[in-house]
């Protein structure tokens, strides 16, 4: 009774969680031009890139934290890993260590605090939120001694100026066919987690598990395969966000990344992602670490204090889940 | 054809304070329905869970298609060619037809899922069971009937040799029952054995050629249905004689308690007016999405009212929130146990003491321990609740007793009217008794009682008067002496014509 042919765009807006994305996409345009119209400088060609650049880092970790939030689950340890990872590449580098070796090793050392979340939400089974506050307690201590407390030298003292400069370009400076490298960067995590997410059956068992965790089970879905790999995605997108404060900064902060994992939620959820699990769309995501970013260029822009900031943005998360929840109930109250 | 496709023998299984299998033996032959009865908590569910990989054995024997097996996965008993539709629904709400059906299982290209393919093969199953239904559709949406159906679809498009169904039917419309005995027909000519649990009797005659009977974890019998009568099953189930399976006690009808004038809420409750009196049992009859529970939800304040009156004793009470309707007396035993009937984290005292806490409590708010479990205590054994103590989790129990604690939790109260909505649902022919007794006590004592149900046998033996109830309308009505199976599916099938067209 249903098979017939949906227009094109009705069958773009039928996909799950399509709604909600394009609401944000919708609230991201309403948003800009607002402020464009208190201060046109927003508008101007080096501002876009300039938010295109600083939008990337929440874009990754919001990734990260969608995938968590999908699964019905969260990661607290995600900004902590980001500072994790900015100090591990940092130290390693002032030491004279190659810049890939360096990443590489930081790479394996995310990953591992990906693995233990996994193991300790997916097959002990401690409540998520206990388990990751655990480890963002551990990763930023880590962090903290990796360098003896304090913040590293400049990577360029150990391993030249000219491996910095290239480094730092890479993830911040630099620019490619007009674009930050560093928008690239979040580009190309995008795609692949994009693909992973709704194109393979690790995607949708990510959905299945946090939709019904039995049925998924039931299934034969192994719940603590996926949840790992659910982490392991975020620790990932975190060991990426810390390369480019790491560039950024030229050298290893230990405060990097701090409060992260909530800015990665505020994304996520601002974007349509459902923070009880099962649904959500990464464009949502695209959409939501846009709408905050915009909100603090603009704020910025116009001069707005810190404190009024904090609290637009606090204002929009709950609005936005709000918005999410009526929406929600509306469509339910039709289909009865 | 009769070979030996399943062979379990001396199997344990202990859960802490139960032993819910005890040395049980169960064969299944190739081509063949079996069914497995036994009453709540009997282990039935755990028998086939543990065929089907979900749960592990204590000790045992468990031989499929001749060799010998150690403890399964759920995937590996699937690929074994074991399938199972579980005696709860188990669906992601929010993924699609399609994608239920292959999860855990998904088809893919080279790494990416075909969805396409996916989508192609779930209609071809679709179709072929006469399901009408779009793969692409979002499970959450559909009604449970359907969703019923599309785990149903699940299951067969594994390509089982072993098909087991825990209570299938117990959420299906007349015609869908109808549809899955084709089906399983089908299957059984293929040389599919199935394994049928269902605690409707009745069902038995269209499908089944073997029996197997359980009591208390133990087996009991295991014959052929040909041989054997109605009565004996029963009795070898409960372990004793039931002497009336719709026990009528008769009084005389008394003044109205209970009026709902022109209630509208949603299209699903529509002009719906009715009375009930003292000393009678109001049956609602209706095919599956009739309205009929959506009618006790806008009563009980559970969901908005459009419009309409509601009147207790002449006078009238305004109903916006349910804690309004509990005040006034009225009360609801919900039909869906798993999402609306229970906290299904909680244990049983605390489920049942939950809307009681107003007698329970004391001046300062406390609860007071004895007399909750004096009343926790009195329900589980005056319902026939089986479990250790009243301290258990109710997530633990099997499905008929969870719904016995469903109805149990408002009748440790004093209500005017009370509504039941399909409180049979799932609930053995002992219990179901108990369940009658107990409706039948509320009616000597004077209290109004509506009794939802989709069982017609249970409605024509149980309800003094019947109301048929048809797309959000009560196209009829009759004292349960005119009662006929025809009459109700008549006026339960009496769309309007506007209606039915539209919905095409
Ligand atoms: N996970 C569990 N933990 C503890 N006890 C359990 C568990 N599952 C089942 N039981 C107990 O095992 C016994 C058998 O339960 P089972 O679900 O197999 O019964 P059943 O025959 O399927 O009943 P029904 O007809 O009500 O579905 C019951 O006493 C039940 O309380
Ligand atoms: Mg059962």
């Amino acid at each position: 009774m249903q098979t017939k042919r949906l227009s094109p765009l009705r069958r773009f807006i039928a996909i799950r969680g399509m709604a909600s994305a394009m609401i944000a996409f919708a609230a991201l345009i309403v948003i800009y031009i607002v402020f464009g119209l208190r201060e046109p400088n927003v508008f101007s060609t080096a501002n876009i890139l300039n938010l295109l650049r600083s939008m990337s880092k929440y874009l990754i970790i919001g990734i990260g934290q969608s995938y968590l939030l999908i699964t019905g689950n969260i990661d607290l340890s995600l900004g902590s890993v980001v500072g994790m990872s900015a100090m591990i590449s940092a130290t390693l580098m002032t030491h004279g260590v190659n810049p890939l070796i360096a990443a590489f090793i930081a790479l394996l050392c995310c990953l591992v605090i990906g693995l233990i979340n996994g193991l300790l939400v997916g097959k002990a089974q401690l409540p998520p939120f206990i388990a990751t506050l655990g480890t963002m307690f551990t990763a930023r201590g880590i962090g903290y001694m990796i360098n003896g407390n304090r913040n590293t030298d400049a990577i360029a003292s150990g391993i030249g100026k000219e491996a910095s400069d290239k480094f730092q370009n890479f993830f911040y400076y630099g620019k490619t066919m007009g674009l930050y490298n560093t928008f690239l960067v979040a580009v190309a995590v995008f795609i692949v987690f994009f693909f992973l997410l709704s194109k393979t059956r690790t995607g949708r068992h990510i959905y299945a598990i946090g939709s019904n965790v039995d049925a998924a089970k039931l299934s034969g879905v192994s719940v603590f395969a996926t949840t790992t790999k659910a982490y392991m995605v975020s620790a990932f997108c975190a060991f990426v966000v810390g390369l480019i404060l790491c560039a950024q900064a030229g050298m290893g902060n230990m405060e990097a990344g701090n409060m992260y994992e909530m800015y990665a939620v505020a994304a996520g959820v601002v974007g349509g992602i459902s923070p009880l699990g099962g649904t959500g769309l990464l464009l949502g995501t695209f959409a939501g670490a846009a709408v905050w970013q915009t909100l603090e260029n603009g704020l910025n822009m116009i001069g707005a204090q810190v404190g009024l900031q904090r609290i637009v943005i606090g204002v929009i998360v709950v609005f936005a889940v709000l918005l999410d929840v009526v929406v929600r109930r509306g469509s339910r109250k039709r289909i009865k | 054809m009769d070979d030996l496709i399943v062979s379990m023998e001396h199997v344990y299984k202990s859960f802490p304070g139960v032993k819910a299998l005890d040395d049980v033996h169960f064969e299944l032959r190739s081509g063949e329905v079996m069914a497995l009865l036994g009453e709540n908590g009997a282990g039935k569910s755990t028998l086939v869970k543990i065929l089907s990989g979900v749960y592990a054995r204590d000790s045992g024997h468990m031989e499929i298609f001749g060799r010998e097996q150690g403890d399964l996965t759920p995937k590996q008993a699937q690929e074994l060619g074991v399938a199972i539709i579980h005696q709860e629904l188990n669906m992601c709400r929010h993924l699609s037809v399609a994608e239920n059906m292959f999860l855990g299982r998904e088809k893919t290209r080279l790494g990416t899922l075909s969805n396409r393919e996916m989508e192609a093969e779930a209609s071809t199953i679709l179709r072929d069971l006469k399901i009408d239904l779009d793969p692409r559709k979002v499970v959450g949406e559909l009604p449970v009937s359907k969703q019923q159906m599309v785990e149903i679809a699940k299951a067969l498009s594994t390509n089982a040799r072993v098909l087991i169904m825990d209570e299938p039917t117990s959420s299906l419309t007349s015609r869908e029952i109808e549809d899955l005995f084709r089906i399983i027909r089908e299957l059984k000519n293929k040389g599919c054995g199935i394994v049928y649990i269902s605690h409707r009797l009745e069902e038995l005659q269209y499908i089944v050629d073997r029996v197997t009977i359980m009591r208390d974890g133990q087996f009991i019998a295991s014959m052929n249905y040909q041989d054997t009568t109605m009565d004996e099953i029963i009795s070898l189930m409960v372990g004793r004689e039931i002497r009336e399976q719709f026990p009528r006690v008769s009084c005389k009808k008394g003044k109205s308690v209970f009026e709902v004038k022109h209630l509208n809420a949603g299209h699903l409750v529509r002009d719906v007016g009715f009375q009930l009196h003292e000393g009678e049992i109001v049956g609602f009859a209706g095919l599956m999405g009739a309205g009929r529970t959506e009618t006790t939800r806008a009563i009980f304040g559970v969901d908005p009212k459009t419009s309409g009156e509601i009147n207790l004793d002449g006078r009238t009470v305004k109903i916006h929130k349910v804690a309004d309707a509990i005040r006034a007396g009225i009360v609801l035993a919900p039909e869906d146990r798993k999402k609306d009937g229970l906290c299904t984290k909680l244990s049983i005292r605390h489920n049942i003491a939950l809307p009681n806490l107003d007698t329970l409590c004391d001046k300062a708010g406390i609860v007071r321990r004895a007399r909750e479990t004096r009343m926790c205590e009195h329900a589980v054994n005056s319902l026939m609740i089986k479990t250790p103590s009243v301290d258990m989790d109710v997530a633990t129990l099997s499905g008929g007793n969870q719904q016995k604690v469903v109805v149990a939790k408002w009748l440790a109260r004093n209500s005017r009217v009370v509504m039941f909505d399909e409180p049979t649902r799932g609930i053995d022919v002992a219990a179901k008794v108990e369940i009658y007794h107990l409706m039948n006590k509320l009616k000597q004592q004077g209290i109004a009682v509506m009794f939802v149900s989709s069982e017609m046998s249970e409605i024509m033996g149980i309800a003094d008067r019947i109301i048929v109830m048809c797309d959000g309308r009560i196209t009829g009505e009759m004292t349960a002496a005119q009662a006929t199976q025809e009459k109700i599916l008549t006026l339960a099938t009496r769309f309007d014509k506007k209606v039915a067209t539209a919905n095409e």
